[in-house]
């Protein structure tokens, strides 16, 4: 009993503050993926290697739109390795959830 | 050479190391010289050489083809006078190619580092072949899912009930056959399952799940008691069956690994690299040495925080607070230390086909400093936990696994190595960095709750020694081969996951999966618990159960 006072003190409080206290994710980690439109060429690398398969690229009324769905997102990083153009970057954010499947998706679009 | 580092690492640390983490005796691993399959390949052609069809051979794996009907004395031989565990069994589609469906068993020599794998043809028009369950009952559900999902039917079938297909599922519908399409929507039918029943004065019932208390996958247990004591228990599982297998026919490579990752979430590691060792089997490469140790220090940083899971868990089920939040503790910190190394508290998203994606090197100080300090407290844990009468009095003795019902039963892993069954796949079929690191592979006799948290604990230690080896000894250059084409061909991959063996068997066409079949730890060990169970209370069964640390997901796949 008394062994594991002492150790229940020496051990003190461990648990962090956090939400009150924002904690930001450790260098190298996978969060959320941005797209960025100025770089994006519009090849479709990234969608034909995403494994859950839910980046899309969609041609229509004169414009090119890529669509990147956080709802399925495994956030392996496929994406940013295969893209040549830099134009998907895994970020630290992490904190992600949304009322409406709409506020989880990112659209880039550009004019043919 | 041990001691070396092991001096070194005291030099470099001395304020951390309390003590020696590892047993200073002579039993420590040497590793074994390939010796050879041929003389028992030698022994089944001398004994069944008119029964043998085809014979080929690549790496550690010999394939028999056998006369249909000669499963049985064949499987009989090899388990009963060769010692060869039957470590795995399927079937596979390939009437498009010779018009038969194939059975496989896998049988493993440990010894020689070598698996033999006899096959046996059947014919679609009748499709059937005769059971093994009787002689190895390690084969009972293996036979009962092949006929789910291929509608092979094993004829002598001890249990002639569906095991995977529920009994709305419509009949003459296979899954796994190459002629159903990943898309069908079944019809749902009538149908009964029936329960083995105990009658008797005084005998109730007990039905428990599918759907439980805590945030776990569903399974459904039915208890047979007369008072306190449990005289019977039948599980049934495979509620959420989410087709794995089939997916992996229709996926590409590349991706297939992050599908390999998702089957058994908190053994992602285990099943990531299994999966890609089977296919760098197939293209016959050897990987680079950094990616070897790399994966050995992730699989090994697996097995440290499933182990303090499942003891934390034990801790919670025989009511000591105290000793379960410090275990939860203390793999929290691991899953931090995890997640500032690969960017992942799972480890997911490092492994890939030819290596591994991420380079580790430069985290060498942050994890050695993290888990000299993990040690020293682990270790007065355990010496608590150890120590506590209300705990040593509610694992000793609970949840017995004998001997010679784990080997029937092809009891893995922990669970088996706690019941005196000295097997791991990480000394006999040694791959990624194991045969250049010193380890001993920890085991029990008395095969109850206390022994496998003994062996945990034991194995914890042994994880951080060899992660620190690893370290000290992670070799430059490059982390990954690019592999841009496999050839066709079939291979076997394997590994000592957390939870026990798990073995992959992958067979390749056109660069794409032709057929995957995995064999998780769980698919072997959730037949433990309906024997481990027996003349304990029914208070105890949570601790049985998690002392076994058997996973839904990896299971019902």
């Amino acid at each position: 009993m008394l062994e594991i006072l002492k150790r229940r003190l020496r051990t003190g409080t461990v648990t962090t503050g956090y939400p009150a206290v924002p904690e930001s994710a450790p260098p190298g980690f996978r969060g959320k993926p941005e797209l960025s439109g100025d770089k994006c060429t519009y090849c479709g690398e990234c969608v034909s290697v995403c494994p859950p398969g839910v980046i899309s690229l969609k041609e229509g009324n004169g414009e090119k739109e890529l669509t990147l769905s956080y709802c399925g997102c495994i956030f392996c990083g496929r994406c940013e390795e295969v893209c040549s153009y830099g134009a998907v970057k895994l970020s630290q954010e992490y904190e992600l959830a949304s009322k409406t499947k709409d506020d989880l998706q990112t659209i880039i679009r550009r004019k043919l | 050479m041990r001691s070396q580092y092991v001096d070194t690492i005291r030099r470099e640390f001395k304020d951390f190391v309390v003590g020696s983490a590892v047993p200073q005796d002579e039993t420590y691993l040497t590793v074994k010289k390939g010796s050879d399959i041929k003389a028992s390949v030698d022994a089944i052609r001398k004994e069944f050489g008119e029964s043998i069809i085809e014979e080929t051979a690549r790496r550690n794996e010999v394939y028999l083809t056998i006369t249909r009907d000669a499963n049985v004395k064949v499987c009989d031989y090899l388990y009963h006078h060769l010692n060869a565990p039957l470590v795995s069994m399927f079937a596979a589609d390939e009437r498009k190619k010779d018009g038969h469906f194939k059975v496989n068993y896998v049988f493993s020599f440990d010894r020689e580092d070598a698996f033999i794998i006899l096959r046996i043809n059947i014919d679609g028009k009748t499709p059937q072949y005769r059971s093994i369950t009787s002689r190895i009952p390690a084969a009972n559900w293996y036979e009962r899912e092949i006929r789910d999902m291929f509608g092979l039917i094993p004829q002598g079938h001890p249990d002639p009930r569906r095991l995977v297909h529920f009994e709305d599922f419509p009949d003459g519908l296979y899954p796994l056959r190459k002629d159903f399409d990943i898309r069908t929507k079944p019809e749902r039918v009538k149908g009964e399952y029936i329960y083995r029943r105990v009658e008797g004065e005084g005998v109730y019932e007990i039905p428990v799940g599918p759907v439980h208390a805590g945030v776990i996958e569903p399974g459904h247990f039915r208890f047979s008691v007369a008072g306190e004591p449990i005289i019977n228990l039948e599980i049934r599982h495979f509620y959420t069956h989410k087709g794995v297998e089939k997916m992996f026919e229709n996926i590409s490579l590349d991706k297939a690994v992050f599908l390999a990752e998702r089957i058994s979430g908190d053994n992602s590691v285990a099943h990531a690299v299994a999966f890609c060792q089977a296919v760098e089997k197939i293209a016959g490469i050897d990987i680079p040495p950094r990616a070897k140790y790399t994966r050995t220090i992730l699989l090994e940083l697996e097995r440290l925080y499933n182990h303090l899971g499942d003891v934390a868990g034990i801790a919670t089920d025989v009511a000591f607070a105290f000793g379960a939040a410090q275990a939860n503790r203390l793999k929290e910190d691991i899953m931090q230390l995890n997640e500032s190394v690969t960017g992942s508290r799972m480890l997911r998203g490092v492994n890939t086909i030819g290596g591994v994606r991420r380079d580790i090197g430069d985290k060498r100080d942050k994890i050695l400093l993290k888990l000299s300090t993990f040690q020293q407290e682990f270790r007065k844990l355990m010496g608590l936990l150890m120590d506590t009468s209300s705990v040593v009095d509610r694992i000793e003795t609970t949840g017995r696994i004998h001997n010679d019902i784990a080997k029937e039963l092809h009891i893995v892993g922990v669970a088996g190595r706690a019941s005196g069954i000295d097997r791991d796949v990480r000394r006999d079929h040694p791959y990624a960095a194991y045969p250049e690191l010193n380890f001993k592979v920890q085991v029990q006799n008395s095969g109850d709750v206390y022994a496998r948290t003994k062996v945990r604990a034991d194995e914890v230690c042994e994880s951080v020694s060899i992660i620190e080896q690893a370290l000290w000894h992670l070799p430059d250059g490059a982390i990954k081969i690019e592999i841009k084409e496999v050839p066709d061909g079939h291979a076997l991959g394997y590994i000592e996951a957390p939870r026990g063996e798990t073995i992959y068997w992958v067979r390749t066409e056109g660069n794409r999966i032709e057929r995957c079949k995995v064999r998780d730890p769980s698919f072997c060990n959730w037949l433990a618990i309906e024997y481990a169970v027996l003349d304990n209370i029914v208070p105890d069964f949570p601790i049985i159960n998690k002392s076994l640390s058997l996973s839904y997901s990896g299971n019902d796949m």
